[in-house]
């Protein structure tokens, strides 16, 4: 689907800005109250994300002595920013993403590090123990994520010979949905978006039993409430940009609703299947298993795509 | 990373606030990386008073006061007691009345059990398991309010007996309740044993091996799992156990894993002793006459409570008020255990080894003095209060 809209509309309202947040509401509200049935709670009400955020954003923010003042302000703007931005390139909602260069991918993925990276620092930033531990831990897992997932991502866009997130997701619809040309690929941009956002069992970064908010602990008020917004927004985000390049693009909102639906539905049910992964044990999993697999299959496909005029269903992907 | 600028120790210190903590307690753990080096506790936050406030009440009163000491393993505590008493008072205690002694105690073991399989797999972030114990658990909860009346402090003792009967409804209520927490226990098992990523939280973590366990003198299903063979219900029987035999369950690998299999297996007996229990409930009378004041002397009382062996130390001057109670909790046995084992572990494991003994904090608070040098001095009240206003400042 494609609509035309003013600029600034398209900045600030739709689909960026505050389209954008609310929906970041809503699919964290989706997110809690699926995990919550998975592990037989009735969960939050369908208002608490908001009622969360209101609370957050009304409470003085506490500036710790120690911290590199600018910084410790600066930084949850800026993930919210990148956050929001990446938005831009990405099909939101199934219409046709509001700006689009050829490369866009690599833009997006990157503006997506940009809140772990900000939440690494922000830890970083201050004095307290947790903080630092968390930090740590953030950057440690993020350097063992980031590499398959972005590999992941990379796959569809070398099978259809693009590296325009408009022009994959488009293209993804037409031909063999990559779900099932790509199953590994899909996984590991699934389980490697769950790393990115820290969704239990990949939270090690802000175990709450070993290290109380990880390197949020120090976050209180406005900070917090905008390092969550973007996490929430983040979440869309990545399960956008996943159902449009495995789940045969997104047409409409319609296909948007259903698909990124199904794929909260079953990281969800990851999140209550597992005990959490300690950092080390993290690490390991994506170095040893799923980076390896990954490679297999981007070799894979270079290789189904010079031969892939011969054997019909493998260039195609 | 990160490592640059620490000459000096890092310590990751915990509590006595802390989201691991459900009570407080304070625990300075040294890092190196995610590799704990050194581990260290300090207790007492929340002492209470509860051995000098026993000296100003009856023996009646205490039975209420002690029942009040731990608030998972109330019923033991109030067992312990009684049977200390009735033992001074040289009082013989009806047969079913020690029965339901023993039923109540295995319930709450069941209770205290599933807990700490919710706390435990909370701490290793494992919360499906977490809330879907603790739904069971209601169960158990259930049962013992319908029974006693009330769901935590069950007050079923009372000096020379019990004050609650079980009829033919409770028997069935509780069979319905047993089959149903059995098939779901056995689940519990197979996800113990068989989650890949539970194992990886729970395989040759925080391993105890048999000489360590019996030099820390730990007690209860943390020493079961390293392979002691001591349990005091089998050892020294109490209340029914003598009629209604438990076996005792052990295991040898003496790891995190090991405590969960070596509990659930308790809990197996547990269903198993309590369905024996109600099918031949003795019948008799449920109280015998205790007498006002309790004539001289002393009596050491130990029941198994679900955390190991509870030790109650009586001593009374011939009035209607105790000279001297001591309580010897199991989480203060256990201790050392966890900051032993501990150091080469890593930060992340530092929750569940300390959840893998079953801690409760606010029963083992009491004041200690490690005697090292060996000279005998004796502590006046007022030099007491005066070490407690320092020690808390």
């Amino acid at each position: 689907m494609n609509i035309s809209l003013p600029p600034l509309v398209a900045l600030l309202l739709f689909p960026g800005g505050l389209v954008l947040l609310i929906s970041g509401l809503v699919y964290e509200y989706a997110d809690r109250k699926l995990v919550a049935r998975y592990q037989n709670r009735i969960g939050p009400r369908w208002f608490q994300p908001l009622a969360d955020m209101i609370k957050l954003l009304a409470k003085e923010e506490v500036i710790p002595t120690g911290v590199i003042k600018g910084l410790f302000i600066f930084l949850p703007i800026v993930a919210l920013t990148a956050i929001l931005t990446a938005a831009l390139y990405v099909p939101m909602f199934g219409f046709k993403p509001a700006y689009s260069f050829s490369g866009d991918l690599i833009v997006t993925v990157y503006l997506l590090s940009l809140m772990t990276l900000c939440i690494g620092l922000a830890g970083a930033n201050t004095e307290d123990r947790f903080s630092l531990v968390g930090a740590t831990r953030a950057l440690t897992q993020m350097f063992s994520y980031e590499a398959p997932f972005l590999f992941a991502l990379l796959g569809p866009a070398i099978a259809l010979g693009t590296w325009n997130i408009g022009t994959i997701n488009a293209a993804a619809g037409q031909n063999l949905w990559f779900i099932i040309a790509q199953p590994l690929g899909f996984l590991a941009a699934l389980i490697g978006l769950m790393g990115k956002l820290e969704l239990s069992p990949f939270d090690a970064p802000e175990a709450e039993t070993e290290i109380v908010a990880g390197a949020l602990t120090e976050y209180s008020g406005r900070g917090l409430a905008l390092f969550r917004i973007g996490r929430d927004v983040e979440l869309v985000i990545g399960l956008t940009l996943v159902a449009s390049f495995f789940l045969g693009g997104l047409g409409s909102p319609l296909d948007f609703l259903w698909k990124t639906l199904i794929l909260l539905l079953v990281t969800a049910a990851l999140q209550s299947l597992f005990a959490r992964l300690r950092i080390d044990q993290t690490v390991g999993l994506w170095w040893r298993w799923g980076s390896i697999l990954i490679l297999a299959q981007l070799i894979l496909i270079v290789i189904g795509r010079f031969v892939g005029p011969f054997i019909p269903f493998l260039g195609r992907g | 990373m990160g490592s640059e600028k620490k000459p000096e120790k890092f310590v990751v210190s915990i509590g006595p606030q802390h989201p691991a903590l459900k009570e407080p307690g304070h625990f300075e753990f040294g890092v190196e990386g995610e590799i704990v080096t050194s581990a260290t506790a300090r207790l007492g936050f929340v002492h209470r008073g509860m051995e000098k406030g026993t000296e100003s009440r009856t023996w009646v009163q205490n039975l209420y006061l002690m029942e009040r000491v731990c608030g998972i393993c109330s019923h033991v505590h109030a067992m312990a007691y009684a049977q200390g008493v009735e033992k001074l008072a040289h009082v013989e205690v009806p047969p079913r009345a020690r029965a339901i002694r023993e039923l109540i105690a295995e319930l709450e073991r069941i209770h205290s059990h599933l807990l700490w399989l919710g706390v435990a797999a909370h701490e290793g972030g494992f919360d499906t398991l977490f809330m879907l114990s603790w739904r069971d658990r209601e169960t158990v909860m259930d049962l013992l309010e319908s029974i006693t009346g009330n769901r935590v402090n069950y007050s079923a003792n009372v000096l020379g007996g019990v004050k609650i009967d079980i009829d033919e409804a409770k028997i069935s209520a509780i069979h319905k309740g047993m089959d149903f927490l059995e098939e779901r226990t056995r689940h519990y098992m197979k996800v113990v044993t068989e989650d890949e990523t539970f194992l990886g939280r729970t395989r040759n973590i925080g391993s105890m091996s048999l000489d360590l366990a019996l030099r820390l003198g730990a007690v209860g299903p943390t020493a079961r799992a390293s392979g002691v063979t001591y349990d005091v219900r089998v050892d020294s029987p109490y209340a029914a156990y003598a009629d209604f035999p438990i076996k005792v369950v052990t295991d040898t690998a003496g790891d995190l894993e090991a405590r969960f299999v070596v509990r659930i297996k308790e809990l197996y007996e547990s269903f198993r002793v309590i369905r024996e229990l109600i099918d031949h409930m003795p019948a008799s009378e449920l109280t015998t006459r205790i007498p006002r004041r309790m004539p001289e002397g002393e009596v050491v009382s130990r029941v198994e409570a679900p955390r190991g062996e509870l030790f109650y130390y009586l001593k009374s001057n011939g009035s209607d008020m105790p000279e001297r109670i001591k309580v010897r909790t199991p989480s203060l046995c256990n201790w050392g255990s966890v900051l032993s084992t501990a150091v080469g572990h890593k930060l992340a494991d530092m929750p569940m080894i300390l959840a893998g003994i079953d801690p409760c904090f606010s029963c083992n608070d009491r004041m200690v003095l490690v005697n090292q040098d060996n000279n005998l001095s004796t502590w006046s009240w007022e030099d007491l209060r005066q070490y407690g206003i320092e020690y808390y400042k």
